[in-house]
């Protein structure tokens, strides 16, 4: 099956040239994992000319990093930069380049990407906690994954670090993380979290405030970090990943599952039958269905609308319903093993669902009617939380949050996967840049899901579900990515030797949009904070309490998080007085 | 399958019958309304869930499900709360918040763990940043499990602690007297039989059974060692179940083995 994926035609060889034309002899190998993936090692002190040179000159979007103790195979640590090349808007050959570069590991330590691609500061925070390897010039110097009280000198992915059950013993009762330090008169200072009450992950928030305008902000999230990647190569065996990576997000669980999976399969060559390529398909939907209706029922939360928070959320049972009558499960799906899915669909399912889907598609579009016919929803958010493209250039947002400013980028059709190059569909992108456009990309998109939904059903081939008899090959590796309703989620596995995944690194989207959210913050009123959080979708607004640090007034307040959203809902009596 | 989601169908909005209660919704409703006599107010606690829990949460106090009926209210902060629910696996970065969480709830205030990580730790239960579920830090009453728990099962679980609160509210405290002890069962058999007659009697039913079965052979026990066997014989003609026959033999090769 590997002859196959290598008879195809190489899907951006002229990168690669444009690359060797700059480069040269600083290219020191290069290996095709599919037919649009190149991973290119280059010498190690070169690596912030080639990934900007492939970030900027070439239209690359920074997928992620992967950090890769390979001490036991070659002797050296690894980090891979992965870039989606998509050239400019015109072009139509897009692949991933990865570049690769060794560490040795007497001395690890390589030069930091991030002083000229921003997108790249999270993940060197991160290679720098779970492996020790210093990036160079790294100006920020706090951790980012792993607890403040954390022993420092000990690095969890180390292959020769610690068993993945070790719990060093904790030396602090408080947490120590030191936010930025914002200068200037009348800035107020308002930590939000990390315990908050919309939902979702813990996160802890700092606005630096001048009156009522956000000036910068801050943030520490990971607080739930608990090892997963320690977990996968230590504890579980391959297709157990799939339920494992089920769990990375409750609400687009699915959607990791897929793109671990395929990750696997691409590395190993193996062709996933057409019929489980669609029903994977049909799920992805049935997931983004559910939670862009959770955005958008958010969205009118957050401007005082509830009635339309309420009905959104009695709407979306229906997609829940839908998932339970496919895969048996609301929620954690566990569809996927490694080859295909485990659950058939028949005909009194389809039925079923296609009569769901003309059911939603009335409600739907009668709820998005009033929604957008709520005089306070325009005024909310027209204008508010702008992310603008150059700032969008700079840090590889991904999803909705980068459709909405004028970027017409989206996985399914970029790099397609499963059986989105099967069935006829569009992708919507806006160029409002705001919270605004960002709301609307999620109404639109839900009835393009609708529409794939029906057709991949109705269109679904015949076939076995699940490819059998393949032999893992050690060392292999390769990408797998998934546009889930946040944005591209991207998994990077490399197999091992003993029936385990050797290294397995998952990306979420919202680890893409996160750091652009600071300047999507800056300028606008604290009211909108909230409303500002959730229009990105983060696995949302994490945000309990603010202290607010006034700069004219040289004063630390804190508000509870419940008055802060409820100055968002009713914007009167700020707490900010 | 689909019939069922019809009919699940009807009971989710266009009822067109009466509902008749049965006693067991009815004696519930009752202890809501005249026992509790008053909103139950629930903070969440997130101590490194994947949002699963938290999804299902929101389904629940919506309007299809609509815990809020039965006066279950999700509030904002720890400081309003009756119910505290713990879900996710308790993190390392989280312990903290979340003791801090439980020591602002008002007494008295049960603690639920919700989710398998909330109840266990889950998937994560043995991770380096992990400390198991949430009963490792906070003192839980009850649990919700399911990963995650569907909106009925969260509602179920809701009424299954407020019985926990309203045992709280009545809450009584026992003074040990001086010479007070308490009386072990079948104080005039040995210890050694009573402990392994109950030990493998659990193993083979389970905890609850086990107790049953291991309480009434060891009562046949007291009688004159001349009727033991014939009261054993006709214990278990009466009843006619093949597998007490099989858990009493056991029993009593061990009492056989021990008597020798």
């Amino acid at each position: 099956m590997i002859e196959l994926a290598e008879a195809k035609p190489k899907v951006g060889q002229k990168y690669v040239d444009a690359m060797r034309a700059q480069f040269g002899g600083k290219i020191l190998e290069e290996s095709w994992q599919a037919a649009e993936q190149v991973t290119l090692m280059v010498e190690l002190n070169s690596l912030p000319d080639v990934v900007e040179f492939v970030y900027y000159r070439l239209g690359g979007w920074l997928s992620t990093v992967v950090g890769s103790d390979e001490r036991p195979i070659n002797g050296h640590f690894a980090i891979y930069y992965v870039l989606s090349v998509e050239g400019d808007e015109t072009e139509t050959e897009k692949a991933y380049v990865v570049i690769r570069a060794l560490i040795p590991p007497h001395q690890p330590e390589f030069p930091a990407v991030a002083s000229r691609v921003p997108a790249a500061v999270w993940y060197e925070r991160e290679v720098r906690d779970m492996f020790g390897i210093q990036p160079v010039g790294m100006v920020d110097k706090r951790r980012l994954v792993l607890p403040d009280d954390w022993p420092p000198e000990l690095h969890p992915l180390r292959k020769d670090a610690m068993d993945y059950r070790f719990r060093p013993t904790p030396t602090r009762e408080e947490e120590n993380y030191e936010f930025i330090q914002v200068e200037g008169e009348g800035v107020v200072e308002v930590p939000l979290g990390p315990l908050h009450m919309t939902s979702d992950e813990p996160g802890h928030f700092r606005l630096y405030m001048d009156g009522e305008h956000i000036v910068d902000a801050d943030y520490r999230l990971f607080y739930v970090h608990r090892g997963m990647e320690k977990l996968a190569e230590s504890r579980m065996t391959y297709d157990q990943i799939t339920f494992l990576t089920d769990r990375i997000c409750g609400i687009c669980g699915y959607a990791h599952s897929v793109a671990y999976s395929t990750s696997i399969e691409r590395a190993l060559g193996i062709e996933v039958p057409a019929r489980a390529q669609y029903i994977r398909t049909i799920l992805l939907e049935v997931e983004r269905l559910h939670s862009h209706l959770l955005n958008l029922g958010l969205a009118c939360h957050f401007v005082g609308f509830d009635t339309g928070f309420m009905q959104f959320f009695r709407v979306r049972e229906k997609t829940m319903k839908m998932a339970e009558l496919l895969t048996g499960a609301r929620k954690t799906y566990g569809m996927n093993l490694i080859g295909g899915i485990r659950k058939d669909i028949l005909k009194e399912e389809r039925t079923q669902v296609l009569q769901w889907i003309a059911e939603l598609r009335g409600e739907v579009t009668r709820l998005v009617d009033i929604l957008l016919n709520t005089p306070n929803i325009v005024q909310r958010t027209a204008g508010i939380g702008r992310l603008e493209p150059n700032v969008a250039r700079d840090y590889s947002p991904v999803g909705p949050n980068l459709r909405g400013s004028g970027f017409h980028r989206d996985i399914r059709v970029i790099h397609p996967y499963c059986a989105y190059d099967r069935v006829p569909w569009t992708t919507i992108s806006k160029t409002g840049c705001d919270v605004l456009s960002r709301t609307l990309i999620r109404a639109e998109e839900f009835f393009v899901s609708l529409d794939m939904v029906a057709q991949c059903l109705e269109t679904i081939p015949e076939g076995p579900i699940l490819t059998e008899g393949f032999a893992y090959k050690p060392y292999s590796f390769a990408l797998g990515y998934v546009e889930a309703p946040r944005g591209e989620d991207i998994h990077w596995s490399m197999l091992g030797d003993n029936q385990k995944i050797y290294r397995w690194k998952c990306r979420a989207s919202s680890y893409n949009n996160w750091p652009a959210l600071r300047y999507m913050l800056r300028g606008n009123t604290f009211s909108d904070a909230p409303l500002i959080v959730a229009s990105i979708d983060p696995c949302y607004s994490c945000t309990e309490r603010v202290t607010v640090v006034d700069i004219r007034k040289k004063s630390v307040k804190t508000v509870a998080y419940k008055e802060l959203e409820r100055y968002c809902v009713e914007r009167k009596d700020s707490p900010l007085k | 399958m689909v019939t069922d989601y019809k009919r699940r169908d009807t009971l989710m909005g266009e009822t067109q019958y009466a509902i008749h209660m049965d006693d067991q919704t009815a004696a519930l409703k009752g202890a809501l309304l005249h026992d509790i006599r008053r909103s139950i107010f629930v903070y969440r606690v997130d101590c490194g869930g994947c949002n699963g829990c938290e999804i299902e949460i929101f389904a629940a106090i919506t309007p299809i499900f609509d815990a809020e009926r039965f006066g279950i209210k999700v509030v904002s902060s720890p400081r309003h709360a009756d119910i505290l629910l713990y879900t996710g696996s308790m993190t390392r970065s989280m312990r903290v918040p979340a003791l801090r969480a439980y020591h602002a709830a008002p007494d008295p205030k049960v603690c639920v763990a919700y989710g398998a990580c909330g109840s266990s730790g889950g998937i994560f239960h043995d991770l380096y940043c992990v400390w198991g579920g949430a009963d490792q830090v906070i003192p839980i009453d009850a649990y919700i499990p399911g990963c995650p728990p569907t909106p009925p099962a969260t509602i179920f679980g809701f009424a299954m602690a407020l019985g926990i609160l309203s045992q709280k509210l009545k809450a009584t405290h026992h003074v040990e007297g001086e010479d007070e002890r308490v009386q072990p069962r079948h104080p005039e058999l040995p210890l050694d039989l009573r402990v392994d007659v109950e030990r493998e009697s659990r193993r083979m039913a389970g905890y609850w059974h086990g107790q049953q079965i291991a309480d009434s052979f060891l009562n046949l026990l007291k009688a004159p060692a001349s009727d033991i066997e014939r009261n054993i014989q006709n214990f278990l003609a009466q009843k006619d179940d093949s597998r007490l026959t099989e858990i009493f033999g056991r029993l009593s090769e061990i009492y056989l083995m021990r008597k020798a």
